[in-house]
Formats: C-alpha cells, sequence, structure tokens
C-alpha cells in the first residue's frame, strides 16, 4: 500500500513520462506495477500497430431528416457519443446535408448550424449546450477547459464511486438561477475549470446522471459527486450477442449495477444477487463461506433437468455454483435474461434464464487507482428452538424416569424418587446429591465450543486508465473470511486484468480473471450421527464438558466413567480431529475482435475457455477417536482432483443499416462449446502421525487397501444462428431469433442430436408517439411482448445410451452388468414462454418508475425418472429416464422504485421488487399420473412441484397424550400408517412469492441504505425437530418443548405426545419457512477530500463505511435457518450474521 | 488489404470451419452397449453378471413367515409383519424378491440377445453352449422362483408371472400358471441340450444343476415322470453326503452332494444375517420349537447330523430368560475368517432329490410298488442322515406322504421350502404357542388368507396398470 501512495506522490508531482506508445494521456510512470500485470497481454498485441490514428470520416446525404436521426448516424459511422436530452432534440430542426469523406470536427459546426443549442467537443463526446445567445464552442481532445481566466474555479465531477465523469457539463446560474451562459466541460480525468463569482450556483449535468447544482463555496477545490440515474444506464439490454436499446428491445431483462454489487461483504456473486432481480429466487444453501446459493428464474422449470441459469462473464459461458474466486468488486452489471426473446439466444441452454456478467473496463483519462478495504466479524444467529440447560434436563430425566421408569440419565438415576434409591447406603445416596449439584453446575452451551466470532478481512487494489486506443482495467484482491464454526473459512485471491483496444475499424479485448480460493469446511454437514459437529452441538448433554479437571480431552467414557454420553465430545473429537480442505485454481479467459468491413457490416470472434481445478483433501487425525474407528484403526487420508475446462468460440457477421424510418439489424453466428471434466481421488489409511496432511503418511497394505476413483466425460455443443431486428420510426421494433443447436452424444441420441430455438418479440416504445412525446408526467412508456422456445440441458450425461459397467463381481470373478434402463426416444427439454410487459416512469425526473411483466412458461418434454415394471430388470427403485412430463410456470414480477424526497442536501428513495410464481404439474408419464419424489414429496398431475406427502397430524390426545393423525376418511386415529394416510400436503418447498426492498437515505455526505429481502409462501420439512423431540433419541439432549410442553397428565392440552409415544413424520413437521430478513444495512460516509489538505486533488474521492449482513430475520420457521434450499432443514450450516467497516479511496 | 484485415478474417474463417465430427464424444466412464460383448470371455463376464444379484431373500422370508421361526424376545429391532403375516403390498420384506429375480433375468437376455453377433468357430462353441444354456436355465431358475412366491396357486389356471425372454421395458400382464410352467419346461430343456457333460461347476449351472431344477418344477407341476426321471439323474451323478461330511456343506469345507450353490466370498451379502445379528449379538429368528421337537428326543437329535448342522443349543445363553437358547446354525460359519454368517448359499441338493423321487413315486402309483420304492428313498436317505437308523416301512399313503413331508421339514429347514410346500398342498400354516408368543396371535395362516401368498409390489400396481394383484389384498 505505501508503494502506492509514494508512487502516486510522483504522479501529484506531475513528473510525466511520453509513454513509448504514443500519447497516453494521464497515464503516468506509476506504470511498473501495471506493466507487469499487462506485461502477458502485449505479448498478444502489436502496440504499435496502432502508432497511426485514422481521422474520424463522416459521409452524409439527408434531406431534410430529422436531427436525431442524423446525430445516430454520425454516431455510428465515428463511435463518437452524443449527448442530448430529449427536450433539446424536441427543439432540434430538421437537416439537409451533402457531405462526403469530411472530418467530424468539420461537420459538427454545419451539423449544428441554425439549431436552438450549441455544443462541446471532449474527447468523442459532443455534449450539446444551451445556446443562450452565446456561439457554441468547440475544445479539443487534450484536457482544457473553455472560457478560463484569472479568477477561475477548479473542480472536479465524479460518479459515487470516486471515478472522474469525463465531459460533464458546468453551467454556471446566475443569482437568479438563470444561466449566465458560461459553460465548461470537465476533462479526462472529471476536472474543469470555471469562471464564476462566489455566491454563483454550478449546474452540473450529465447523461445517466442526476443533475446537480451546488453553490460556489470557500471549498478549493470542488468536489462534486453525481448520482446515477440508475433508470438511463438500464437503457441497453445486453444479451452477450446484441445490445438493443430498451425501447428497441422485446425483452423482459433486469439490470443489477456494481455500486449494489461492489462491497458486499459475501463471498459468492449469486448470494449477493438476492432481493435484488425480481422474479429470481436466491437460496443459500449452506453458510459456509463462498458456497453457492441455488438461483431459480421464473420458477422451477425442471424436475430432473437443470434448474440454474446459464452464467455469461464477459461473453464466456461460466460454470454457475463456482464463484468462490470471483471477486464481485470487478463486476459492472448483471444483467439478467428472463423472457424467451432473450435466452432464445443461447438455445438449448438457455431455458432456465441467463444471468450476463459484464466486468469493469477500463476508461479513457488518467490513471485512477482505487483501493478499498473492510474489516469486521460474523456471528451465529438464534435458532428458534431452545435445548435444555442442565438444570432443566436433569429434571426432564427425573421426569421421564417417574413417568416410565426409563433410565435416561443421572437426574434419574440418582434421584431420591427412584425407588432404588432407599435401598442404597447412606454415603451412596450423599454422594448423588452432590453428583447430581456439580452436574448442575456445568451447564455448558455447546454453542460456545462449535461456533466462533468469525474474522473478515478484504482488500481490493485496481488500477485502470487508458487512452483513445488502448483502455486497461487491472486489479488485485484480497479475501479473508473464518466461518462461524470454527475450523472452516474461505481464502481468496483474485487478479482481473481487462484491456480493450479500439483501432479505427478494429476494436478488440482481452478479458482475464484468474483466481485462487482455499476453503475449509466442516466434517459431515447435515449428518445426524453422533460424532458429526454440526449435530453434536445440540446433541451433548448440557451438563458434559470435553475437558476434565486436568485439561485431558475424553472422546469417550471407555477410560474414564462419565455421567454423560459423550456425544459433544465426540463431536469436539471430529471437530478438531478431521479437516476438509478444497483448493480452487480458476482461469477464465476471453478474447473478443472485432472488425467494420464496410459501414455497418461488422465481424465478430470471440474465444474463451473457463478452466478449473479443484483439489480436495480429506484428513482424519490417527490420533483422533474418529482416526482409530477407521479402517486401519489410524485415520485415513484422502485427496482428489476435478478438473473442468469449458471452450467456447464465437463467430459472426452483424450488419446495420437505417434507410429513413426503416431501421434493421441482422447478425449470424456460429459457435461451438465443449466441456471436458476430469477427476481423480485417492483415500488411504494406517497413517503415521508423524506426517499429518500428507500422502507419505499412508500404509499400503493388504488389509486396509487405498481406496482409487476417477471420471472423465466431454461434451460438445455446435450452433448456427440468426438475430434479426427491425425498428420503425423508432416506435415499432420486432424481433427475432433462430438458433440451431447439434448437441453431442452425452445429452442426446444422434436421431434427436440438432434441433433450432427460436424467439419472436415485439416492442413499443410509447413516448416517441406524438400523443406522449410532450407529456412530462410520462417520461418512460414502453411495452413488449415475446414468445419462443428454449430448452435445459440434460442433468446426467449419457442416460439415453445402454451403459455397461464391471463394478460387479460374483464368486470374486469380474463381472459385467447393465448399469442403467434406457429411454432410446429421450429428447430434450423445452420450454415455451411468453411474456408480456412494460417499463413506465412518472414525472419529469423520473421519480416514479414501474417495470411489470407477465409471464407464461411451459415445460414439455420434460424430464422424470419413472419406475418402470419390475420386469424391466432394474431393480427395486431403478428408473427409466423419460421426457414425456410437463410443467407450467406462470407468474407476474414488477420492481416499482421511488424518490420520496429529493433535494440538494437530503435524498429518500425506496424500491421494491417482487414476482409471484404458480407452477403447476400438467402431466407426468402414459402409465402414471403421479410419482414419488424423495422420501417426503410427490409428483403429482395439478399440484405444484414440491409438494410435500404424509400423514396429517391431528394433535395431542389431551386425555391420554396419544399422537393422533388423520386416516384419508378424515377419521382420527392413533395407530400410524405411513402408506396408508399419507396425502398430498398444501405445502410446497418452492416459494410462490419472492423479493426484496431496498431503500436508501442520503443528507450531505452521509448515506443510509438498507435491503431486505423476503421469501414467502414456502415450507420446508424440519427434520430436527425428529432428532430433538423424540422419545427414540432422548439420551440424546433434547429441545425445552420436552421438558415444558408434553402431555403429562389428563387434561393437557400439549404440543407433543407423551413421553413413550413414537415421533413418527406427518404434517406437523412440514413448516412454514417464510421469512422477510434484513440483508445488508450500510451507512456510508463521503469524506470531503479537502480534509485531507493534501492540496487539490489528492484523494479524488474517499468513503468509510459501517455495514451489517443478515441483522435481523423475521419468521415462525423453528429450524436453524429459513434461508437453506435443501428440501429438509437438518443441522446444516447456519447463515452468520455479518458486521464489517471499510474504506474506499481513489487517487 | 492490408496484413490486419487478413489476420483478422484467417482467424475468422478457422473458427467458423470447425468439423461436425466434434460432436460424437463416445462416453468414457462406462461401457457403451456396442463394446459390452465383443468375444467369449465378455459373455463369460455377462453369465456372471447375471448370477451377481441372485440372493438368497426367499430363503429367508420363507423361513421368517413359515413354521420354521419363532420371533424371540431379545428381538426388538426388526420389522416382523413378515412373521405376523400382516404384510401388504408395500412390506419390503416380502416384495423385495420380485424385483431381485427380474434382474437375473433381464441380465441374462441382455447377454442372450448379444450372443448371436459374437463369432465362434468349432473350438469356442461348446463354451458358447454352455454360457448359453446357463443363461437359459438361470432365466427358467428365477421364474419359477417368482412363481413359487408370487403365483396365486400353483394350478394351472393360477395367476402367474409374466415371463420376460427379452430385454425390454413393458408392462406385461400375468399369464396362467401353465403358461409359466411351459415356458420354463423349454428353457430347461433347451439348457440341458446345450450344458455339456464336463462342466461340473456347482457355483453354477451345470447339467446336472438342470436335472436338480427340473425335478422340483415337476414337482410342483404335478409331472410325476419328469420328477422321478429327473431327480434319478441328479442322484446318478451326485451320490448323498457321507454323515461325517454333512456338517461341512454348511461351513463350506465340503461340496459333497451340492448340486448347485450361490458363491460368496469376502464382502458378499450375509445369509446367516437374516437369523442373527452381529452387532447387539441379537437372535433375530430362532428355530422353532415344531421343528427341534420333530428331530425327535435327545438321542435321536444326537444321531441325527441335520441337527447340529442346522440348529445350536446354548443353554447358557438362553439362562436369563429374555435370550433364546436355540439358534439356527446353518448360516453360522463359513470359511471366510472374521466373517460370520457368510457362507454359499446352497439351492440343490441331492437330500432334496430322494424326496421328491418319494413323493413322485407315491403320487404317480400309490400301490406296492409305489409305496415300496417311497419308502426305499425314504430309508435310504434317512440311512444317510442318522446314526442308528432302523427303517419302519409306512404301507398308508397317506402317513407316507406325510412322513415324507415331515423329513422335507427336517431336511430342508432354512434352506426356502416350508412355506412353499405347504403351498403346494394347500395346508395351512401353523405354529405352535410357544412359537407364536411374540406374534400377537398369528398362530395360524389359512390357505385363504391373502398373505398366503406374497403380494406383487405396491409400486409396480401402480405403474403396471396390467398387472393383476394376488387374491384379497386390498380388501381390508
Amino acid at each position: 500500500m505505501i508503494l502506492i501512495m509514494r508512487t502516486d506522490n510522483d504522479a501529484y508531482a506531475r513528473k510525466r513520462i511520453q509513454h513509448p506508445l504514443g500519447n497516453v494521456g494521464g497515464v503516468s510512470l506509476k506504470t511498473i506495477f501495471l506493466m507487469k500485470l499487462i506485461l502477458f497481454l502485449t505479448v498478444v498485441f502489436s502496440f504499435s500497430a496502432f502508432a497511426d490514428v485514422s481521422a474520424q470520416k463522416v459521409n452524409l446525404r439527408v434531406q431534410h431528416t430529422s436531427f436525431k436521426s442524423v446525430v445516430q448516424q454520425v454516431q455510428r459511422q465515428t463511435g463518437y457519443s452524443f449527448i442530448i436530452k430529449d427536450q433539446l432534440f424536441k427543439q432540434a430542426k430538421p437537416v439537409t446535408l451533402d457531405i462526403q469523406n469530411r472530418d467530424v470536427l468539420d461537420v459538427l459546426p454545419l451539423l449544428f448550424e441554425g439549431q436552438p443549442f450549441g455544443y462541446t467537443v471532449n474527447g468523442k463526446i459532443v455534449s450539446a449546450t444551451a445556446l443562450m445567445g452565446k456561439t457554441s464552442s468547440v475544445t479539443d481532445t487534450r484536457p482544457t477547459a473553455v472560457l478560463v481566466d484569472q479568477q477561475s474555479i477548479q473542480g472536479r465531477v465524479v460518479n459515487e464511486h470516486g471515478e472522474p465523469l469525463i465531459g460533464a457539463t458546468i453551467t454556471v446560474l446566475d443569482g437568479n438561477g438563470k444561466s449566465s451562459g458560461i459553460i465548461a466541460t470537465t476533462a479526462n480525468d472529471g476536472t474543469f475549470t470555471i469562471n464564476a463569482n462566489s455566491g454563483d450556483k454550478l449546474m452540473v449535468s450529465y447523461i445517466a446522471y442526476f443533475t446537480q447544482t451546488v453553490s460556489v463555496g470557500q471549498e478549493r477545490p470542488l468536489t462534486i459527486v453525481l448520482k446515477e440515474d440508475d433508470n438511463l444506464i438500464e437503457q441497453v439490454v445486453v444479451t452477450g450477442y446484441t445490445d438493443y436499446l430498451r425501447g428497441k428491445s422485446a425483452s423482459a431483462a433486469s439490470q443489477v449495477n456494481a455500486k449494489d454489487i461492489n462491497g458486499v461483504p459475501m463471498s459468492s456473486l449469486d448470494q449477493i444477487l438476492q432481493g435484488k432481480v425480481p422474479g429470481m429466487s436466491v437460496v443459500s444453501s449452506s453458510g459456509q463461506p463462498g458456497q453457492s446459493a441455488s438461483v431459480v428464474i421464473r420458477g422451477i422449470g425442471s424436475v430432473n433437468g437443470t434448474t440454474t441459469p446459464l452464467y455469461v462473464m464477459d461473453g464466456i459461458p461460466i460454470e454457475g455454483g463456482y464463484f468462490q474466486t470471483i471477486n464481485q468488486e470487478d463486476i459492472e452489471t448483471v444483467n439478467v435474461l428472463k423472457d424467451a426473446s432473450a435466452k432464445a439466444l443461447y438455445g438449448s441452454r438457455g431455458s432456465n434464464g441467463v444471468i450476463v456478467i459484464t466486468t469493469k473496463k477500463g476508461k479513457k483519462g488518467r490513471l485512477s487507482v482505487n483501493y478499498s478495504s473492510q474489516y469486521g466479524f460474523s456471528t451465529l444467529t438464534q435458532p428458534t428452538f431452545e435445548m435444555m440447560d442442565a438444570r432443566e434436563r436433569l429434571r426432564f430425566e427425573e421426569e421421564v424416569g417417574l413417568e416410565t421408569g426409563r433410565d435416561i440419565g443421572p437426574g434419574w438415576r440418582l434421584s431420591p424418587k427412584n425407588p432404588d434409591y432407599a435401598t442404597q447406603s447412606t454415603a451412596w445416596q450423599q454422594n448423588a446429591g452432590h453428583v447430581l449439584d456439580s452436574l448442575r453446575n456445568v451447564n455448558t452451551d455447546w454453542r460456545d465450543l462449535f461456533f466462533q466470532n468469525g474474522r473478515f478481512m478484504e482488500q481490493q487494489l485496481s488500477l485502470s486508465g487508458g487512452n483513445d486506443n488502448v483502455q486497461t482495467y487491472n486489479a488485485l484482491s484480497l479475501w479473508n473470511e473464518d466461518g462461524i464454526v470454527k475450523e472452516t473459512g474461505l481464502n481468496r485471491y483474485s487478479l482481473r486484468s481487462n484491456t480493450n483496444i479500439n483501432y479505427g475499424k478494429f476494436t478488440a479485448g482481452i478479458n482475464l480473471n484468474l483466481g485462487y480460493s482455499d476453503s475449509k469446511f466442516t466434517y459431515n454437514e447435515g449428518g445426524t450421527g453422533v460424532g458429526s459437529p454440526m449435530a453434536s452441538v445440540y446433541y451433548a448433554l448440557p451438563y458434559e464438558y470435553p475437558y476434565t479437571a486436568d485439561g485431558a480431552f475424553h472422546a469417550t467414557d471407555e477410560d474414564m466413567p462419565f455421567y454423560d454420553t459423550r456425544e459433544g465430545s465426540r463431536g469436539i473429537d471430529v471437530l478438531y480431529g478431521t479437516s476438509d480442505k478444497t483448493e480452487q485454481f480458476k482461469t477464465i479467459l476471453g478474447l473478443n475482435m472485432a472488425y467494420e468491413i464496410m459501414d455497418g457490416l461488422k465481424v465478430t470472434t470471440r474465444a474463451g475457455i473457463d478452466f478449473r481445478n479443484s483439489s480436495d483433501q480429506v484428513f482424519i487425525n490417527p490420533l483422533s477417536y474418529i482416526g482409530q474407528n477407521q479402517s486401519g484403526k489410524k485415520g485415513s487420508f484422502g485427496e482428489g482432483y476435478r478438473r473442468n475446462f469449458n471452450l467456447v468460440s464465437t463467430s459472426g457477421i452483424t450488419y446495420n443499416k437505417t434507410i429513413e424510418k426503416h431501421e434493421f439489424e441482422v447478425s449470424g453466428f456460429f459457435e461451438y462449446l465443449q466441456n471436458n471434466y476430469r477427476a481423480f481421488s485417492y483415500r488411504g489409511y494406517g497413517l503415521d502421525d508423524r506426517l499429518p496432511e500428507n500422502p507419505n503418511a499412508i500404509t499400503v497394505s493388504g488389509d486396509f487397501l487405498p481406496s482409487l476413483s476417477g471420471s472423465r466425460s466431454s461434451s460438445a455443443l455446435m450452433s448456427y444462428m440468426g438475430i434479426g431486428r427491425y425498428t420503425y420510426n423508432n416506435k415499432y421494433t420486432a424481433t427475432a431469433s433462430y438458433r440451431y443447436d447439434g448437441a453431442s452424444l452425452s445429452s442426446v441420441p444422434t436421431k434427436n442430436r440438432w434441433h433450432g430455438f427460436y424467439s419472436f418479440g415485439a416492442a413499443w416504445d410509447a413516448k416517441q408517439e406524438d400523443f406522449l412525446k410532450e407529456n412530462d408526467f410520462i417520461p418512460v412508456l414502453r411495452l413488449r411482448a415475446s414468445y419462443g422456445q428454449t430448452a435445459s440441458p440434460i442433468g446426467s450425461a449419457f442416460v439415453h445410451l445402454p451403459l455397461f459397467t464391471v463394478g460387479t463381481t460374483y464368486g470374486g470373478q469380474q463381472a459385467i452388468r447393465p448399469s442403467n434402463l434406457v429411454n432410446p426416444d429421450y429428447d430434450w427439454e423445452y420450454v415455451n414462454e411468453f411474456n408480456v410487459g412494460f417499463d413506465l416512469s412518472l414525472f419529469n425526473t423520473q421519480r416514479i418508475k414501474l417495470v411489470a411483466d407477465w409471464y407464461n412458461k411451459e415445460t414439455i418434454n420434460m424430464f422424470l425418472d419413472q419406475t418402470p415394471s419390475a420386469t424391466a430388470g432394474g431393480g427395486s427403485g431403478g428408473t427409466i429416464p423419460l421426457s414425456t412430463g410437463k410443467m407450467g410456470n406462470k407468474g407476474i414480477e414488477f420492481s416499482l422504485s421511488g424518490d420520496i424526497i429529493q433535494n440538494e442536501d437530503f435524498n429518500w428513495n425506496i424500491g421494491i421488487n417482487g414476482a409471484y410464481n404458480q407452477n403447476k404439474i400438467l402431466r407426468v408419464s402414459d402409465v402414471t399420473d403421479e410419482l414419488p419424489d424423495g422420501d417426503t414429496r410427490i409428483i403429482k398431475v395439478g399440484l405444484p412441484y414440491g409438494t410435500y406427502y404424509g400423514p396429517q397430524w391431528a394433535g395431542v390426545d389431551p386425555e391420554n397424550g396419544d399422537a393422533l393423525y388423520y386416516n384419508r376418511d378424515g377419521s382420527i386415529t392413533n395407530v400410524y400408517n405411513s402408506e396408508e394416510q399419507s396425502v398430498p400436503l398444501s405445502s410446497n418447498m418452492y416459494p410462490k412469492f419472492t423479493g426484496g426492498i431496498s431503500t436508501s437515505a442520503r443528507w450531505k455526505d452521509l448515506t443510509l441504505s438498507a435491503l431486505f429481502s423476503f421469501v414467502s409462501d414456502v415450507q420446508r420439512w424440519n427434520n430436527i425437530d425428529f432428532y430433538i423431540e423424540t422419545e427414540r433419541y432422548m439420551t440424546s439432549n433434547q429441545s425445552k418443548r420436552m421438558l415444558y410442553d408434553r402431555w403429562k397428565k389428563p387434561g393437557d392440552e400439549a404440543i407433543l405426545q407423551r413421553i413413550d409415544i413414537p415421533r413418527n413424520y406427518t404434517s406437523k413437521d412440514i413448516q412454514d419457512a417464510s421469512f422477510m430478513r434484513l440483508r445488508n444495512l450500510q451507512l456510508n460516509y463521503s469524506i470531503p477530500t479537502a480534509w485531507f489538505g493534501f492540496g487539490k486533488s489528492f484523494f479524488k474521492t474517499a468513503n468509510i463505511y459501517v455495514q451489517g449482513q443478515n441483522l435481523l430475520t423475521w419468521t415462525t420457521w423453528r429450524g436453524l435457518d429459513p434461508e437453506n434450499n435443501r428440501q429438509y432443514g437438518r443441522f446444516e450450516y447456519p447463515n452468520a450474521r455479518k458486521y464489517t467497516a471499510g474504506i474506499n479511496v481513489n487517487f | 488489404m492490408n496484413i490486419k484485415k487478413i489476420w483478422v478474417l484467417c482467424s475468422f474463417a478457422g473458427l467458423v470451419l470447425q468439423s461436425c465430427d466434434q460432436l460424437d464424444l463416445s462416453p468414457t466412464d462406462s461401457i457403451d452397449a456396442t463394446k459390452a460383448f465383443r468375444n467369449l470371455e465378455d459373455v463369460n463376464m455377462g453369465v456372471l453378471g447375471a448370477y451377481a444379484p441372485m440372493a438368497s431373500t426367499l430363503i429367508e422370508v420363507s423361513a421368517i413367515v413359515s413354521d420354521e421361526t419363532m420371533l424371540p424376545t431379545e428381538n426388538t429391532v426388526s420389522n416382523t409383519a413378515a412373521h405376523r403375516w400382516i404384510y401388504d403390498s408395500s412390506a419390503g420384506s416380502v416384495t423385495s424378491a420380485f424385483y431381485e429375480y427380474y434382474v437375473t433375468i433381464d441380465r441374462a437376455n441382455l447377454v442372450l440377445e448379444a450372443i448371436p453377433n459374437i463369432p465362434t468357430n468349432a473350438s469356442t462353441q461348446n463354451l458358447m453352449d454352455q454360457y448359453k444354456g446357463e443363461l437359459l436355465a438361470l432365466r427358467a431358475y428365477c421364474h419359477f422362483e417368482l412363481l413359487r412366491a408370487y403365483a396365486s396357486s400353483y394350478e394351472p389356471d393360477g395367476m402367474g408371472v409374466p415371463y420376460m425372454k427379452k430385454h425390454e421395458a413393458i408392462y406385461p400382464a400375468r399369464p396362467t400358471v401353465q403358461s409359466n410352467f411351459d415356458d420354463i419346461n423349454a428353457d430347461l430343456k433347451a439348457a440341458k441340450e446345450l450344458i455339456p457333460d464336463g462342466f461340473s461347476d456347482n457355483i453354477r449351472i451345470t447339467k446336472t444343476a438342470v436335472a436338480a431344477i427340473q425335478a422340483r418344477v415337476a414337482l410342483y407341476e404335478k409331472k410325476w415322470d419328469d420328477a422321478i426321471t429327473c431327480a434319478s439323474e441328479v442322484i446318478d451323478e451326485e451320490p448323498l453326503a457321507p454323515k461325517n461330511d454333512f456338517g461341512k456343506i454348511w461351513t463350506d469345507e465340503s461340496e459333497s452332494e451340492v448340486v448347485w450353490k450361490l458363491a460368496r466370498v469376502a464382502g458378499d451379502s450375509r445369509i446367516g444375517a437374516a437369523f442373527f445379528r452381529e452387532t447387539g449379538g441379537i437372535v433375530l429368528y430362532a428355530p422353532a420349537f415344531k421343528l427341534i421337537d420333530a428331530y425327535g428326543s435327545t438321542t435321536q437329535r444326537t444321531d441325527d447330523v441335520r441337527f447340529s448342522s442346522y440348529i445350536k443349543h446354548d443353554p447358557a445363553r438362553g439362562a436369563g430368560g429374555t435370550k433364546s437358547a436355540y439358534l439356527v446354525n446353518k448360516y453360522a460359519t463359513g470359511i471366510v475368517p472374521n466373517a460370520p454368517g457368510l457362507t454359499s448359499v446352497k439351492l440343490f441338493r441331492t437330500g432334496e432329490m430322494y424326496l421328491i423321487r418319494a413323493e413322485a413315486t407315491l403320487e404317480k402309483d400309490n400301490g406296492t410298488a409305489g409305496i415300496t420304492a417311497a419308502n426305499k428313498d425314504l430309508s435310504d436317505l434317512r440311512m444317510a442322515r442318522l446314526y442308528n437308523y432302523v427303517h419302519v416301512p409306512v404301507s398308508d399313503k397317506q402317513s407316507l406322504l406325510n412322513a415324507i413331508y415331515n423329513e422335507r421339514f427336517k431336511e430342508l429347514a432354512f434352506e426356502g421350502h416350508r412355506f412353499f410346500d405347504l403351498k403346494r398342498r394347500n395346508l395351512p400354516v401353523e405354529r405352535r404357542a410357544e412359537d407364536a408368543i411374540n406374534t400377537s396371535g398369528a398362530l395360524k395362516l389359512e390357505s385363504t388368507a391373502a398373505q398366503y401368498c406374497f403380494p406383487i409390489p405396491a409400486a409396480e400396481m401402480k405403474v403396471n396398470k396390467n398387472m393383476d394383484q394376488n387374491p384379497h389384498y386390498g380388501d381390508q
């Protein structure tokens, strides 16, 4: 860090050197560091190729054509950007011009001649300015400002992240709030100089940002922070193949921007997106740091196929579920494509939606260095159930003894109420009293022994900048996070390097992500056995303590008698005696190039890889108790490698043309994707304890041979696609796409190999119509509709081929057997989807914005595992993969946001998004209408997928404490018969209503923001109750309800049955898992840079903040954490509450 | 066009022109069907693969539902529905065999379908014939086992089980028992012609084993002549074990009179675990007192080599009153060290052949000649099993039949026959009161009860609309 500051001081001293590549503007000599980062890039590209910058020539022949359409043509021909407000366009006069091959800077005066406004040029940005009687001014591409004089005010315009805004317009307003006509634009580093008097006001405006007015005070230099106008930023729908303006796109797509992603202290990108995208449900799979979430867009679309969306990063499809090494600070935007018109571009992989991730790119201007850092800690959230403490437990044992005669512990064994007590000697009785007293005083809270406050630290440094031809963004980050379970955590190191070059008609970009992560897991998470640490926390008796007074640890009572069951100690033994680690190396590398062959005709090519190598290691210490129970009695050591390699290559050609009011864009692409996977693992026994966690410790002996396993597979997809768009008069747009996918044998039989996927869309930008054009109250109104077909990939490979394995023996001889039942007609799983929606904004500053969509999605040919007749030879539980099912998902989704208070010092906005989805199974197969789905659920026509199935609980009989169940005919019985009593329960494991609420309030430099996420109408099987409220496992600790809320005497209206009645699975185990969570609360302070006293711009911006994750959760769920994607809650790793404080400075 | 343009266009062209062969990626982790059976060795592996899933389920179930065993008080860990005759179509204990045998049948069919495509020559034809014969016999045997367990009766018009002659996923209906017998006999006949004489590996189906299967099938089909012929064939080929060797059969130390057995090696499932659970040392099912008493007085039990081989008496164990003093000894130890309960599963022995022949002879001819011949077989068998035995001929047909049945009870205890022997003659299963102390009153199972036939599995009934359930299931 110090090194960087020193180099930046050098930069501040403006000791600039000439870059060998020509004029690189603000890029200075601190590039030694930068050069190292991008060294390999220079190997790929010949930078010398950019020495001759060709002039931007314009050809125009227009007759009385709208100013806007002419500007668009110039924009397309030159790559210059125009910043012109809609109001100005309305005032613009039609243009007549005939220009052949002239430089753009010569054309601009002609274009603006006679218009009621002027313009400024900065770099390649042309901003329209109100004329106010003054002549237009032109600045060249070097950072200078207009109208500089001796008493000028210097300042800088930046965005909320401290990044300079280039080409922002600053207008001096006089005391009456009228423009004085003095105008300036910002340079490449965001700075400007303008002359104004004290007491004047400066109005600062910039495209896609809210205009801000500031008073000219005493502070020098003046830093003006502009706030992004999200609605304008989202104006482009990025699909990975096309970039259409929102008004010309039929797609239902949502965008999440950097400011909602960066700085969130969660190590998996998918988790960060929770509550931010309407219609996208994000539910974590575990609280383990770095674990991915289950992401479902618009309702679960498949039973046996894939349900996760396709992730595409900078054009390269990447694996879902492996975000451990991806640094969220590098992400600029995430576009979530939800409807067919966008998804169909991805054909057979798109049906679950597509998440298009765009990383940050370098921006033209002087080098910008950003440093951010945050520290914090995480804590355990409290479950809604409570275990008995020592006093309660001993009382419980005594009660059980009295009621049933069962001896479940010393509370009864030593109790004076025990009939045996009287038969004992006085000495024994006295001792019993002392023992009970001392046990009562032990009172261990086992959570203290298994959980911890996890430390958290993140450091990130990025450098970005560039000149007209080369822009680069480079970042390094470091992430250290301890889990809340002891001995767990995640360390991450990542490097991101993005470089873009544009050289006339040739543009290219190279994007690289290198990451390494190192995760430590807890052994057997979710396991219910004694010794699984996460279960032992609750099984352990409160009067047990793992260490004796002399500090010795006892995992069992073998060498010393204990009154407890040692279940907690067994867990402690496993916690420290085992380790489960995964190291992950990930590389995502993409290269894209485009060349404009002629006006409007562009060829593009893109190639990329997503490479992951995970190495897993499981070690069981030979000195631990669990180690002595391994084969060979001396621990075990296992290691495995999993390598996944995806290769993609996309090439295409795009042509666009505008003829009068007709705008066409057509593209053709060819794409090839390949996946290679290989894995290898071994596990050995008989470890030498002098070589911990090392393969050399393994003993290879005939009695306990190491085990070996491995796997390798590959698949490929070849596609041809065509995409077209036609827009008439900027109002009406029609889009269509067709993708012809050919999949390799692993997916479908050869006869079904090739299939076409299509979509049609229509969009109407109603705002462009005459009746709305002048309406200030409705600045945005767009309508869209689309229909199309996509497919989803097959869950497991080669299931349609009859396969054999040699994994069987008879009489010790190797044999061969079939390994699957086959459906030779296996076909793709198709999803047809219809979508209609609209975007609406109200008031001229778009204070209220509403986006709403309705969709109807039907999965046909759905993959289901059908139990065949026994005669097919699949054995009990054998299944045939069918593609015969049908399932519907329909729903609405919306996002509504509003600026409640908008003024200079105080801003308050609130946004809510939500989605309601209704799922229904429409068909199962030719032979049945229902299939069992695991132990506790059913797939049945007419019911939603994920419906729980089991006997109905009828409560506890107040007379005798019996457990009561409903028979199917509605009568009540005390006899449990799952087969005869099970019915579909009106409970479902997939939520119907999901969403989020975000709000942000800014007062001067302080911003308080909050994000709530909610999941409603969802039930889950709470399997923890089964273990902590049951006579079967009463020797382990039980919940307080077992003491206080069970039936004890006739007349008791109890929750739990009589103590000796077995506990069975019923509807009462399916519990409401709806929740609302305060996902994030953040208080941010933007430090006025003047405080640092380093002169005008040592820091461009500096922010300090504190934030909390998962601070509050509202739920009635009785288990550990309502947010978990498993169908049951069972001793999982709960999500943590996290507090962090951080800084973010930009130099 | 300058160099840059050429570079761009070349790379573009290179990426577009990919070969379509890229999509022909075959499975790498599994063997695909084209490579599964290429030669004789592969076929042999396929045959072994068909034997591999053969289990002892029906042997165990037959013992548990019949009057051979009793439920001791110490067994608090088993699902006792089968023993108490309260099973229905979702009870895995009595329905799992329905799935198991079709697995073997399907594997046999797969290999049978592959065989015609494998080239053979004069020197290999013999071996190929043997494999084919084994598979046909195995297919017949498995269907016969299914028939024994799941047919609604053994009469020709009873509901049989679907006979699978090829590998396919269909939803078949139930043919008649007669149709089953015809298919079984056809397969066995073909098998017998194919399997060479010299082949004598008794963990696989030899020609003698086919004869043994034929004899048993003929007994159920009441084709007395065939039963006599085939049983004689086996008896001639494989004499009864000497008394000294008899006990060693059960510990796998002797192959004497074992016509066909399922091989069991370290790591395989343990048949003995059905009767005794190592963890906790629990006797799950003990020999019924009815059976114990069938061996006669203490002296007679000492003289009978079968008693000590089948039943272990441990008075010390039973002293406490809660644990059973008698244990099933038949499958307690094998030759694999440290693997209690792991022994090979004896499917056909010569002893059974004597009893088949005796019964068939008597049924065929209840005149003097028949009675004499039947007496001789019974006597020969007893002479081989009992020390100090003196035969007293039984001259009355019914008495002789009862004696044969009683002998079957003793000779074939825990070998999977008792329940079906009763069913063959529509006799109820009757337990003694002392054997039914823990069965909540399951004393007598009438032949009219649903549970007298095992039910077709509920899962099968659910998916296979053509399948009919056995009588009386679902009545309650």
